[in-house]
């Protein structure tokens, strides 16, 4: 895990995060991955990022716990909520978890996610 | 008792009929007119209840000591021929009736004396009353009509003839008191089809002793009762005996309607206890028993007592009833003189073991029935989320990595060859339909939703999701069984669909209730009406579904005033 890390991508699904990967790295991020919630709390302790992407489907726990725990820790991290569904097949779990945001898996950008960023754009 | 028994006692009464005839007719003067109707109406009235007994209980004696009562009341009626022989004969058998009728009360309802000391009782009765007789034949002065003298008369004396007649009262007092106590006796010791027809003999037999007293009295003391009213109408009385038994008989035929109508009336699936209860009180006998075979070879009764139908005990009889439930009635042994009455019993109770047993077999069939049913909506609600799970993490995941894939290839493209570029961007936006369309195909499969968030949740994005106005009057938060929230939730989803498609409504209420035990949806709209739940396979469907979780779906829909469906569901 790279120390200067801005964005944790949080998937189990290599593909997904091979690609978001390169486009995210393409936008000008530095990235670190996790594919589960534990991986994602240690990671996120280590790294720092700036924005965790969060799935929240993982095989060991569901997106809004992990979500809870990284709120939990010090200094934490813009967690930004990702799935292939759409945030009404959540009801109201996204709106009531501590993530700034959801984001479908299908709309991922570089400029996307910038706009949770606004202090610092980099 | 054969036929020739019937024969013989129908030719009595008719030769009875010629007799009385005769006695009638020959004397001169003529015997007094109310006395000939009441005599004749007494003594035929007992050869006709020994007919009536001979054809309902034919295993009994009943039948003699009716036709033996009443041939002794109209025998008498020899002695108003003017001989003297048959006046004498009359004169000894004048009050022998009466020893019959005690015999008749001793002996019901078998027709046999029960203990030596009756059958000494009605020895002595008769050889009482014949005595008495006697000692009227060999006294007694005559009589002021002209009748003939007794062939055994030895010394006409008024004086020791009325001495007999006052010494007489003490011993036939006693021995009224006597068979009238016994008679009640008999009806203290026993119980249920006996103590039945027991209890009118015992006020008969009152009546009787009685107009006894009185007689014996008007002979000896001035009473204030006409001579006419004692002699010639009191009598009447006797009637009550025959009447008695014929309206017993039409009870008793009354009584085999009566099981019929108890089995009829039995609610479906009623307990052996509530059958034992309606036969006993249809045949009238308290003391009926139900019983069936145990395991071990036992018997027990409906209370859960053990017993043995080998020996019922003393007074009772055991009937084996036929079916696979080997059951027996035990009840008082005295019913086996209603044989017909017994059969219809047994019939009945194995009619209605049958039918509670059958009943029970399809009760559990089809409980079955529902349990199955159950395990298969639930299996096909598993299928579903195991499906719609599939399509995310398969399906869906991989248009999701094509679609950032051929993003980055577009934007690589647009620098070098934007003609390439437009054409990535043209099939990054299929993969974006195929994937908003593979959604909407797993959200129909199962919604994601419920899963996730619930009822409370799924319903709000049914809610958010319908072309109709829709709100939410109240739906719980708390998580229900998976097979309930799915019911539920297809119930309201279905209804909205409706509401699109078919109501022109311009609003919809969604409401999720939880009374005690149940689950109750309502989605009400304010459109045309008029759906019926017959109307296409969707509301039919959801009845289906409603029913495999063991609620009722109703739908009330009035033409022009909108349609309210409501699902009752059980919630444990």
């Amino acid at each position: 895990m790279e120390p200067s890390a801005a964005i944790l991508i949080v998937d189990d699904h290599d593909g997904f995060r091979a690609f978001a990967r390169a486009m995210l790295e393409a936008a000008g991020f530095t990235v670190a991955e996790a594919s589960t919630g534990a991986e994602a709390t240690t990671a996120a302790a280590a790294v720092r990022p700036r924005l965790v992407l969060l799935d929240i489907q993982l095989p060991d726990s569901d997106g809004f716990e992990v979500a809870r725990r990284l709120s939990a820790q010090a200094d934490s991290p813009v967690v930004v909520l990702t799935s292939t569904r759409e945030a009404s097949d959540y009801g109201g779990r996204i709106a009531s978890s501590p993530a700034a945001a959801f984001l479908p898996k299908d709309q991922l950008s570089g400029a996307a996610l910038r706009r949770f960023l606004p202090q610092d754009p980099g | 008792m054969s036929h020739r028994t019937g024969t013989a006692l129908a030719a009595g009464a008719v030769t009875a009929i010629a007799f009385k005839v005769v006695v009638t007719v020959v004397p001169r003067p003529a015997p007094d007119v109310v006395w000939v109707i009441t005599s004749s109406a007494i003594g035929l009235s007992f050869l006709a209840a020994g007919i009536a007994a001979w054809r309902r209980w034919p295993a009994t004696r009943l039948c003699w000591l009716f036709s033996i009562a009443g041939y002794l009341w109209l025998l008498p009626n020899v002695g108003y021929l003017p001989y003297a022989l048959t006046f004498t004969f009359a004169g000894l058998i004048v009050n022998a009736y009466t020893a019959a009728l005690a015999h008749l009360a001793l002996a019901w309802p078998t027709g046999r004396l029960r203990s030596p000391f009756e059958r000494w009782l009605v020895v002595v009765l008769y050889g009482w009353n014949i005595g008495l007789s006697l000692g009227t034949a060999f006294f007694a002065p005559g009589c002021r009509t002209g009748c003939p003298s007794s062939l055994l008369l030895i010394h006409p004396s008024a004086a020791i003839n009325d001495a007999i007649d006052a010494w007489s009262v003490p011993g036939s007092v006693l021995l009224t008191a006597t068979v009238l106590a016994v008679v009640v006796r008999h009806w203290q010791q026993a119980r249920g089809w006996s103590r039945h027809v027991l209890t009118p003999l015992v006020w008969i037999a009152t009546a009787v002793v009685a107009l006894s007293v009185v007689q014996t009295l008007n002979m000896n003391l001035t009473l204030p009762f006409s001579q006419f009213a004692i002699d010639d109408v009191a009598p009447l009385i006797l009637i009550l005996g025959p009447a008695m038994f014929v309206i017993s008989t039409v009870l008793a035929r009354t009584a085999r309607g009566a099981v019929g109508a108890a089995i009829v009336d039995l609610e479906p699936g009623s307990s052996p206890g509530r059958l034992r209860d309606a036969l006993a009180l249809a045949v009238g006998d308290s003391t009926l028993q139900l019983a069936f075979r145990q395991p071990d070879g036992g018997f027990v009764d409906t209370t859960g007592q053990r017993l043995n139908p080998a020996s019922p005990g003393r007074g009772r009889a055991t009937t084996p009833l036929a079916g696979p439930d080997e059951a027996v009635l035990i009840h008082d042994e005295t019913l086996a003189h209603e044989p017909q009455l017994v059969r219809l019993t047994a019939s009945a109770a194995s009619l209605a073991l049958e039918h509670s047993r059958l009943q029970a077999e399809v009760q559990a069939q089809l409980e079955q029935v529902r349990a199955s049913r159950a395990r298969i909506v639930e299996a096909g609600d598993s299928e579903r989320r195991r499906l719609e799970r599939d399509l995310h993490d398969g399906a869906q995941q991989r248009l999701v990595t094509l679609s950032l894939a051929l993003a980055m290839a577009r934007d690589l493209a647009a620098k070098a060859e934007p003609g390439l570029g437009a054409l990535i961007e043209s099939a990054s936006k299929e993969a974006r339909e195929a994937l908003t369309e593979l959604r909407e195909l797993a959200r129909g499969i199962h919604p994601a939703v419920l899963t996730q968030a619930g009822l409370a949740g799924a319903i709000q994005a049914l809610a958010e999701r319908s072309p109709v106005p829709t709100t939410i009057a109240e739906v719980p938060r708390q998580r229900f069984p998976a097979a309930i929230e799915a019911t539920a939730y297809f119930v309201v989803s279905e209804a909205l669909a409706n509401v699109a498609k078919h109501s022109q409504a311009s609003s919809a209420l969604v409401a999720v209730r939880t009374p005690p035990g149940r689950l109750v949806v309502t989605v009400s709209d304010d459109g045309a009406g008029g759906a019926a739940p017959g109307d296409g396979s969707g509301l039919r469907g959801l009845g289906d579904r409603v029913a495999a979780a063991g609620g009722v779906l109703c739908i009330s829909s009035p033409p022009g005033s909108g349609t309210r469906l409501e699902a009752d569901i059980p919630c444990p």
